[in-house]
């Protein structure tokens, strides 16, 4: 370790405990990977009890390795397709540089994945369209560009707070992270609470098969940031936050090039957009846990109530948004929420950008209404299937797995309820028939066994325990009957403290039903549970 | 200074009406109208956690159903305890039982097998990965088996809010969490000051004491005997646990409901005690005789001997050159009394004691 050089970046690190997370961010590259030592000496620099510090570095996966690493994504997708070949590969050709699987990388369609470094690999490539609400077609590069294409008007003249609520109410806009909370209701309910008041968006985009966010960064970073400076403004709050995950380096650098255009342009006067990079844990995309991890605490979800939108950041009321979410909001205030409201088709509003990879020949990030079914968009957009479908998963990990005849489903919330699913975060993963229904649960399980933060028993140990069930069932062996795998999950669904372990029974609910054959062995659910 | 006084609200306790201060928690609202929510991550001591789901009751109008632990009471409030919501308390025993590979490493008291045994839950199989890494610390006076630990965090969560110290962390995430001394170190290592404060909050015994003989006889079957530490002034309230066939004494407790400590304690108060049994100890006044020798001597003679002896040095050389160091073991009343003593009898301002250094 290099002391001198430790010394010099210490004593720039502020010492204010909401900035702790960077500052180990910018000790691992700088200095090396946080060792107990540097762990301490961070920790007494910033004044902070040794163990606290400790226990933050500890929770995240990144902090204690190299940033030249070779981080192997093995989520679903990247599983499907051959990751644990890519990881084994990386693994023996190793030259001393740390090899990781670690959990989905976002980059899903180039699935499978890997990051060397901060590099992508295969190299990254944009596939998608131009949609009526976010045009992702053509990138822009810079805030003259933005402004070329219209960017910037609806933050000139923006409406009265009232107006906004009213459109925001009308466009349908729900939240596009995957809990899909109606939009206005949540800025109607922030502008209620006494200020001063805080704007985070939430960029920590770790959903497996979910890519857009990214793709926004990436392709219109200035769209979202008009959106983040719109919610300010309503919100009157001069201090904005991104916490954006650590794995998406170029929405990083992207994003930190339009805000300094956008300060450049006198049109951040007063007001400060900052950006906090995580460490690699899913769970701190959930927004309490996100708002812990800001603070300097382990992304451990706190209890609700309260609400972010009344207690939020550092205690005070909180609008957190989506990426997406807020890149739709500058559009929907200068064409209006009716507007937005009828890009939607079957019965449901607007429309929203889809992920879509795996068992697909265009594996990308496209825009298309809501309500569309499975088949418009594997068909429509991605380039139809390259094999037999065996199974879908509509929206992320905890949104259920679908069976092929789901495919004409319009994925809207009514529609997919009578599935025993959720439409989530939009992140759209086929899987071919080859590929066990079986193994994707068991997977889905271990990802969730090992992303729970480990504050709550039923999420701590169901999924571990379910993860355990699935693998000797695999392997012909029944540790627990169906009855009692029933009431783990009734006990995880409803006594979790978070949508991680609330949400984890849908994808084996749904395998349940749609499989039966796959667990007949677990024996007959009965119907007496609870 | 005492809590303001907060109205007092009605709310619905399992179909019965019910009141308590507004705000009060929802666990304390309950016991005091009879009805016993178990708890396992709760500790009146600590800040509301919510971790071990197992205080979860039914709130009209919530979704799900809220940990007693860290809900507050509000008027009008409807919970339900019983049987008349869903009951998960037996599946999240089970639960924890599926790592709960020690149950008792120390004879210390278990709340999660007592909980087991009330709700007739059995682990349904042990968990491939349950077992963690095997913790031995060089101290002498507190073990610690991470197998029996539930990760109920109490004690982390006892060092950083009671204590104020760095001495356990919650490490990791994932299967492989656990709580150990900061960085795996020994607790001799860190902030710790071994006063087992982690040990008594720990519902399941998996931080225990180990080091004497005996300790590790179940904790239910010694004796307690309440008495106040003799220490220092503070008074603590203490149990001295003898066991009831040798009659010694091999651990000391302390209970929540104490006044004065709160059943916190210090490690002379929780460790020290050893001298209660020692060969070494006094207890007879001895007084040196003309051979140099000590010999056992009455309480009254003993006391004569030092008065004489004090008045000779101030007859000889006059009362400055008489000093007082009292105990830091005195009450404040003793050391009123040493110091009345010292002016009024003896005639001297040198006076000292130990606790103010």
């Amino acid at each position: 370790m290099d002391v001198l050089k430790l010394m010099a970046v210490l004593a720039e690190l502020p010492k204010d405990r909401t900035r702790l997370l960077d500052n180990l961010g910018r000790v691992r590259h700088e200095v090396g990977p946080i060792t107990p030592e540097l762990s301490d000496a961070v920790a007494d620099h910033m004044n902070v009890r040794r163990g606290e510090v400790h226990e933050v570095v500890s929770f995240y996966s990144f902090l204690d390795v190299p940033t030249d690493a070779v981080r192997v994504c093995v989520g679903p997708v990247c599983d499907c397709l051959g990751a644990r070949d890519v990881l084994a590969r990386e693994q023996e050709q190793a030259s001393g540089v740390p090899v990781l699987g670690v959990e989905c990388l976002g980059h899903c369609e180039l699935a499978p994945v890997l990051l060397r470094g901060d590099s992508i690999e295969p190299e990254a490539v944009h596939r998608t369209n131009d949609g009526p609400s976010l045009a992702l077609g053509s990138r822009d590069a810079t805030l003259a560009d933005y402004e070329r294409r219209g960017g910037l008007t609806t933050l000139r003249s923006l409406p009265e707070n009232e107006q906004i609520i009213a459109e925001l109410k009308a466009s349908g806009l729900a939240g596009l992270g995957g809990a899909g909370f109606p939009t206005g209701l949540k800025w109607e309910a922030v502008a209620k609470e006494d200020g001063p008041r805080y704007v985070i968006v939430n960029a920590d985009e770790g959903e497996p098969g979910t890519i857009k966010d990214r793709y926004v960064m990436e392709l219109r970073p200035h769209l979202m940031l008009e959106g983040m400076l719109i919610a300010m403004s309503f919100a009157e709050a001069s201090e904005g936050l991104i916490y954006l995950r650590e794995e998406y380096a170029t929405a990083r650098t992207r994003l930190l090039a339009a805000i300094a255009e956008l300060r450049e342009a006198g049109l951040l006067d007063g007001r400060s957009i900052e950006l906090v990079v995580g460490a690699g844990a899913y769970i701190c995309g959930e927004e309490t846990a996100m708002l812990e991890s800001m603070e300097g605490r382990r992304g451990m979800p706190r209890l609700k109530p309260p609400f972010p939108s009344q207690v939020g950041y550092l205690g005070r009321p909180t609008l957190i948004n989506n990426v997406e979410t807020l890149a739709h909001i500058p559009g929907i205030l200068s064409n209006g929420g009716e507007w937005f409201a009828g890009l939607g088709r079957n019965g449901a509003t607007g429309v929203r950008l889809w992920s879509i990879s795996g068992a697909v020949r265009e594996p990308g990030c496209y825009e298309a209404p809501n309500g569309s079914t499975l088949r418009e968009l594997i068909d429509g957009l991605a380039g139809g299937s390259t094999e037999d479908i065996g199974a879908i998963v509509p929206g992320g990990a905890a949104s259920g797995i679908l069976p092929p005849d789901a495919l004409d489903v319009p994925l809207t919330r009514d529609g997919l309820r009578e599935w025993g699913a959720g439409a989530g975060s939009a992140g759209v993963q086929v899987f071919p028939a080859s590929y066990s229904p079986l193994r994707l649960l068991a997977e889905t399980m271990r990802f969730f066994a090992e992303e729970s933060c480990q504050k709550c028993t039923p999420c701590r140990i169901g999924n571990r325990g379910l993860h355990h069930v699935l693998e000797e069932l695999g392997q012909g062996t029944v540790v627990m009957s169906r009855h009692q795998v029933e009431e783990w999950l009734d006990a995880m669904a409803q006594t979790s403290i978070c949508g991680l372990g609330q949400g984890a029974p849908f994808p084996v609910r749904n395998a349940f039903r749609f499989w039966p054959d796959l667990f007949a062995a677990l024996g007959e659910p009965e119907a007496a549970v609870r | 200074m005492s809590a303001p006084v907060r109205a007092s609200v009605p709310f619905t306790l399992d179909g019965k009406p019910a009141s308590a201060p507004e705000g009060e928690l929802l666990v304390h609202a309950a016991a005091r109208h009879g009805v016993f929510i178990p708890t396992l991550c709760h500790d009146d001591k600590l800040d509301p956690y919510g971790g071990c789901r197992m205080c979860v009751v039914g709130v009209e109008g919530s979704p799900r159903p809220l940990p007693a632990c860290a809900t507050r009471v509000t008027e009008g409030m409807v919970v339900s305890t019983n049987s008349s919501v869903p009951q998960f308390r037996r599946t999240l025993t089970e639960m924890l039982l599926t790592e709960h590979l020690n149950p008792d490493p120390g004879g210390r008291p278990n709340e999660l097998v007592d909980m087991a045994e009330e709700f007739q839950a059995e682990a349904p199989f042990i968990l491939p990965d349950a077992k963690r890494e095997p913790y031995d610390d060089r101290n002498s006076l507190m073990g610690y088996n991470p197998d029996a630990c539930i990760l109920c965090n109490r004690c982390v969560r006892y060092t950083q809010e009671v204590m104020q110290c760095s001495a356990l962390s919650l490490e990791g995430r994932g299967p492989d969490a656990r709580i150990v001394p900061t960085h795996g170190h020994s607790w001799l290592d860190t902030e710790c000051e071994l006063c087992g404060g982690c040990l008594g909050v720990c519902p399941t015994g998996a931080i225990y004491e180990k080091f004497e003989e005996g300790t590790e006889r179940p904790e239910r079957t010694l004796e307690k005997v309440k008495t106040t530490c003799t220490f220092c002034g503070v008074g603590c309230q203490i149990d001295l646990n003898v066991d009831p066939e040798t009659k010694r004494i091999v651990k000391v407790t302390s209970d929540p409901t104490y006044v004065s400590n709160e059943g916190n304690l210090c490690v002379k108060g929780r460790f020290a005690f050893n001298f209660v049994h020692h060969p070494d100890r006094l207890t007879e006044p001895l007084v040196r005789g003309e051979d140099g020798e000590l010999h056992e001597a009455t309480w009254e003679h003993a006391l004569e001997v030092a008065a004489q002896g004090l008045n000779d040095v101030k007859q000889r050389h006059g009362p400055q050159k008489i000093g007082f160091l009292a105990s830091a073991r005195l009450t404040m009343e003793e050391n009123f009394a040493i110091q009345k003593l010292a002016r009024t009898v003896v005639g001297t301002n040198s006076i000292h004691s130990c606790e103010a250094t």
